[in-house]
């Protein structure tokens, strides 16, 4: 077979996360009743008019910011027309000629280097209602029509279905760390389309391009472009060539179907929407939704590895947001930040998904957790111990002092204290002693073993080997 | 200039408005929808009409509304208007998807 360059544009939809919907104010909501979330303007009725919504604007700004794309100052919505029942009004709002914002980028790593994936534009528009087939009839739910959306479209610049899986893997946790969208593939309020066409060198022009459409999941857009660059491959080696096309990637074929052929291209007839006039962006409301970005994953994985957490852990940390807002709050204190991210990670996840909540719902103030990491971090607290109490920790409002002492796992760190103890057992079992100082190395893990019963493991095991074995030296 | 549209132009535009039209009506419309084409070439001779064109009757900005939720329909009220329904859904019959939104 022969070589060929793959190029790949990607298309994503992403529903914004506004209380109420882009022109009306009726709930933007999931999982709710049919049809039970709409009025008379998301149903498309004759003499109703739109009314933007300010927040819509602010999101899509945000996403621009976050995307690196220059925001256009002056812009209008634009109506595309067609006849299908998912769209009574018989038109979409869109932005076809202003998008809000164009020419940016979005950093992604490939094999170790950083590449720029370039962003032709973020444009505004209205969710359609959704319809779902069955059968010889097709049902329609309203509570989607009318849901602000914002569409990103990337120059063609992407190489293979890895790259695709990477750029929509750092455009999905920018895009909700920035709180634009909640970005579930799983409920549709994120959803990519594909663009993918061959060619035998980068200074042959484009060849004809499929058009993958509706693809549920990150890991089915990377599977359905390689199945796709395969399909082309195998066209063109036989000589062959085929029409412009959409297709769907199908999950029980595990492959993309054809959906229908373009023929003359849709005729949309866009004009500008007359029911709203202009929206002008000023820089001062740029800058006021500059103010509103939290912290972004890149920013947030640096920042973690600087103050001496490991690079798995950081990246797990910014997998996990509401522990990464929660170590967020604590960055400026002074702990042992591996400590934490350790205690984050492990024992407080472990008690989060047993549970099935989260942190900010437990009784973890940052102030008990401070403690707790330093309690941890100078072993005062064994995490066998913190094993014994973790429950409560969570659970109770008292303090983590407070809390070992009641549970009667005070660690003994009083250096008099251990070596008294050990002392003791030393006289008690003077064979062991003796088979020590003989050389037999089984004996001192005995006696350790000894000790760690009589002090029910409170004791930190490392100071405690460290005391025996001065003891027995004597 | 020519002074009537094609015969496929007319059923084209026909087509997208879903409206079936008659071999006398089509010859009809060839030269109405012309003139009326032409009109609207007239006005774009007006100079300056490139460079700001008006979306709406007036230059202000757009009003803006804040995000806070109002009233929403009963359910029961939306399916009055459909012809069918299926349960809480509104029923159509199935549309090979043509076009598509979105």
């Amino acid at each position: 077979m022969s070589n060929y360059i793959p190029t790949i544009g990607i298309e994503v939809h992403c529903e914004l996360k506004t209380k109420t919907k882009i022109f009306s104010d009726s709930i933007n909501g999931y999982g709710q009743m049919a049809n039970s979330l709409t009025n008379v303007i998301d149903l498309g009725y004759p003499g109703t008019l739109p009314t933007l919504n300010k927040e819509v604007i602010n999101l899509a700004i945000k996403a621009a910011l976050i995307l690196n794309c220059k925001i256009r100052p002056v812009m209008h919505f634009d109506r595309k027309n067609y006849f299908y029942p998912d769209n009574p009004k018989n038109y979409q709002i869109t932005q076809a000629e202003t998008p809000i914002g164009y020419d940016g980028y979005v950093e992604i790593e490939v094999d170790g280097k950083t590449k720029k994936i370039g962003i032709e534009e973020i444009h505004i528009e209205e969710d359609t209602c959704k319809s779902t087939h069955r059968g010889t009839k097709t049902l329609l739910d309203f509570n989607r029509a009318g849901v602000p959306l914002i569409e990103i479209v990337t120059k063609p610049c992407m190489e293979s279905g890895e790259e695709a899986k990477l750029y929509l893997e750092k455009l999905k946790e920018l895009l909700f760390y920035s709180d634009v969208s909640d970005c579930k593939m799983e409920e549709g309020s994120m959803r990519a389309d594909a663009n993918v066409s061959i060619r035998k060198q980068k200074s042959e022009p484009f060849r004809t391009k499929a058009e993958i459409k509706n693809i549920g999941s990150i890991s089915n857009v990377k599977l359905s472009i390689e199945k796709e660059i395969k399909r082309q491959e195998e066209i063109y080696d036989k000589g062959e060539s085929f029409p412009p096309q959409t297709r769907r990637f199908d999950d029980k074929l595990n492959d993309t179907v054809l959906m229908r052929v373009k023929e003359t291209g849709n005729d949309y007839r866009y004009f500008p929407e007359p029911d709203i006039p202009y929206v002008h962006i000023t820089q001062e409301q740029i800058e006021q939704v500059r103010k509103t970005i939290s912290m972004l994953p890149d920013e947030r994985r640096k920042t973690y590895q600087k103050l001496g957490i490991s690079e798995v852990n950081a990246k797990k940390l910014v997998q996990n947001r509401a522990l990464s807002d929660y170590l967020n709050e604590l960055l400026e204190e002074k702990i042992d930040f591996k400590t934490a991210a350790n205690l984050l990670l492990g024992d407080i996840s472990a008690y989060l998904n047993k549970m099935e909540t989260e942190i900010t719902k437990t009784s973890l103030t940052k102030e008990k957790f401070i403690e707790l990491t330093n309690d941890i971090s100078n072993e005062t607290l064994t995490s066998k111990n913190l094993k014994e109490i973790l429950t409560t920790i969570m659970e109770s409002e008292k303090s983590i002092s407070e809390i070992i002492k009641e549970a009667g796992i005070q660690n003994i760190t009083d250096n008099t204290a251990i070596t008294e103890m050990i002392q003791k057992i030393l006289k008690e079992n003077q064979d062991s002693v003796v088979d020590y100082k003989n050389g037999k190395d089984r004996a001192i893990k005995y006696l350790m073993g000894q000790v760690m019963k009589e002090s029910k493991g409170s004791l930190n095991p490392k100071m405690a080997m460290a005391i025996l074995k001065e003891e027995l030296n004597k | 200039m020519k002074d009537k549209l094609t015969k496929e132009e007319v059923l084209h535009v026909a087509h997208l408005a879903r409206i079936k039209v008659d071999e006398e009506e089509i010859e009809k419309y060839q030269v109405e929808l012309k003139q009326l084409l032409n009109d609207v070439d007239k006005i774009k001779e007006v100079e300056g009409y490139d460079e700001e064109r008006m979306i709406a009757p007036w230059q202000k900005d757009t009003i803006l509304r804040e995000d806070e939720p109002g009233e929403m329909l009963n359910p029961k009220e939306v399916l009055k208007n459909a012809p069918k329904h299926s349960g809480n859904y509104i029923e159509v019959p199935i549309v090979i998807s043509e076009s598509e939104g979105a």
